[in-house]
C-alpha cells in the first residue's frame, strides 16, 4: 500500500536526511583527522627513537681484546 | 468465501525537525559541561595538540548531550507533567521516545569511541561511565526513589573536568578529583534552590525532590549546610597551589557572597507558599517568582555565576600566569 507524504512530512524528512548526511561527513572527517594525527605522532616518536639508537655510543669491542 | 487480508502496518512518517533532536542534547547543560571539561583539560599539566584537545572537548560535549537525550527519552511522560519541562521534544510529542533512545545510544557509542581513538581509553571509559551513571543510575533508578537523588546523581555533572584532565594526561590525580568535588558539592544547593520555587511541579510528577519530601524549611537548612561545606572546598584549589591569586580572590569573594545568599535563603520563607506561576496557572520564565521565593531564585542564579567564575579563573591563570 503506497504511503503518500504531506508536504510538511516531506520537508521534515528531507531536512532530517540532510542533517544525517552532514553528521556522517563530519564524523568521517573527525575519524580521518584523528587517525592522521595519531599516525604522525607515532612516526615522530619512531623517528626520535631511531635517532637515539643511531647516536648511542657503539659497544666497545676493544674491551674483549685488552682483556686477553 | 475468502477473508479480507489483514491491514499492513505502515510506519507513518513524522514531522520531527532537526531542531528537536538538537533540543534533546540539553544545550544549556552541554555548555556548562564543555566549559568545565575544557578547564580540566587546560589546567592539567603538560601540553596537548590543540586539534586533539578540540576533538576531545567535542566528544565530551556530545557524550553529555547523549546522556541528556537518553534522560529526556526515559523521562518523557514525567516531563509532560511539569511546567518547566513539558515543552521538551519527547514530552510535547514532537519526537518519538524510541527515536530519542536510538539517537542517544548512537551518540554515546560514537563519542566514547572517538574519544578513545583521539586521546586514551581511560578518558573514554570515564565518559562511558558518566553516560551510564546519568541515564541509568540517576534517571532510571535514583530520581524517584530518594530525596538525595540530586546529591548522588549530581556526580554525573561533576565528571567532565576529570574526563578533560584524563584526556590530556591519561590519568586522574587528586587535583582532578578536587575539581570533581567542587561541582559535586555545588549541585545540591544549586538544584534545591531551584526546587524550592518549583516544588509544585515536582510534586505533580511524583519526584521526591527535597522540598517535596522533607519540606521547604528542611531544604533551606540543608542548602545552608551544603554551602558551608562547598565554599571551603571551592577555595581549596587556591590554597593547595592549583590556582593563584586570581582564583583565590574570586573564590573567596564569591564564596562569601554565596554564603550570604544561602544564609538569607535559610532565614526566608522561600518555598513555603506555592510558586508564582502555579498560583496564577500560567507558564513562567525560570526567574519569574513570588517575592518570598526571590532568595531561592537569587541563590540559584548566583550559583551558576559563581561556578563559571571559579573555572574561568583557573582558565585565565593557565593562559596568563606562567607555571600555573
Amino acid at each position: 500500500m503506497p504511503v503518500y507524504l504531506t508536504p510538511e512530512q516531506l520537508a521534515a524528512r528531507n531536512k532530517r536526511s540532510l542533517w544525517i548526511a552532514v553528521g556522517l561527513v563530519a564524523f568521517i572527517v573527525l575519524i580521518f583527522t584523528t587517525t592522521f594525527m595519531r599516525m604522525q605522532a607515532n612516526m615522530t616518536a619512531r623517528t626520535a627513537q631511531d635517532r637515539a639508537l643511531a647516536s648511542a655510543p657503539a659497544q666497545p669491542a676493544s674491551m674483549a681484546e685488552t682483556s686477553n | 468465501m475468502t477473508q479480507a487480508p489483514a491491514p499492513i502496518p505502515v510506519h507513518v512518517p513524522s514531522t520531527t525537525q532537526p531542531e528537536d533532536f538538537f533540543q534533546l542534547l540539553k544545550p544549556r547543560v552541554m555548555s556548562l559541561v564543555v566549559f568545565t571539561a575544557a578547564t580540566g583539560l587546560v589546567v592539567a599539566p603538560g601540553s596537548i595538540n590543540p586539534l586533539v584537545a578540540a576533538i576531545a572537548i567535542l566528544c565530551i560535549a556530545v557524550g553529555a548531550g547523549a546522556a541528556g537525550a537518553l534522560n529526556m527519552a526515559i523521562e518523557g511522560e514525567t516531563d509532560a507533567l511539569m511546567r518547566r519541562t513539558r515543552g521538551r521534544p519527547v514530552a510535547a510529542g514532537r519526537l518519538k521516545r524510541n527515536d530519542a533512545i536510538a539517537f542517544g545510544i548512537v551518540l554515546s557509542v560514537f563519542s566514547v569511541m572517538l574519544l578513545g581513538m583521539n586521546t586514551n581509553w581511560f578518558a573514554a571509559g570515564l565518559l562511558a561511565m558518566t553516560i551510564v551513571y546519568y541515564a541509568v543510575f540517576y534517571t532510571m533508578m535514583l530520581k524517584r526513589r530518594t530525596p538525595q537523588n540530586i546529591v548522588i546523581g549530581g556526580a554525573a555533572g561533576a565528571f567532565p573536568p576529570v574526563i578533560g584532565w584524563a584526556a590530556a594526561t591519561g590519568s586522574a590525580p587528586w587535583q582532578a578529583w578536587l575539581l570533581f568535588l567542587i561541582i559535586f558539592l555545588w549541585t545540591p544547593p544549586h538544584s534545591w534552590a531551584l526546587a524550592l520555587y518549583s516544588a509544585g511541579d515536582y510534586a505533580k510528577a511524583g519526584i521526591p525532590m527535597m522540598p517535596v519530601a522533607k519540606g521547604a524549611k528542611s531544604t533551606r537548612l540543608q542548602i545552608l549546610l551544603y554551602s558551608l561545606i562547598f565554599v571551603p572546598v571551592a577555595i581549596a584549589p587556591g590554597v593547595v597551589g592549583m590556582g593563584g591569586g586570581i582564583y583565590l580572590t574570586v573564590s573567596i569573594v564569591g564564596g562569601l557572597a554565596f554564603l550570604a545568599l544561602a544564609a538569607r535563603l535559610w532565614r526566608s520563607r522561600a518555598g513555603d507558599a506555592p510558586d508564582k506561576a502555579e498560583a496564577v496557572g500560567r507558564e513562567a520564565a525560570l526567574y519569574d517568582v513570588r517575592a518570598e521565593a526571590k532568595p531561592a531564585r537569587n541563590l540559584f542564579a548566583f550559583s551558576i555565576l559563581y561556578l563559571m567564575a571559579l573555572f574561568a579563573a583557573l582558565l585565565v591563570e593557565s593562559f596568563v600566569v606562567p607555571g600555573t
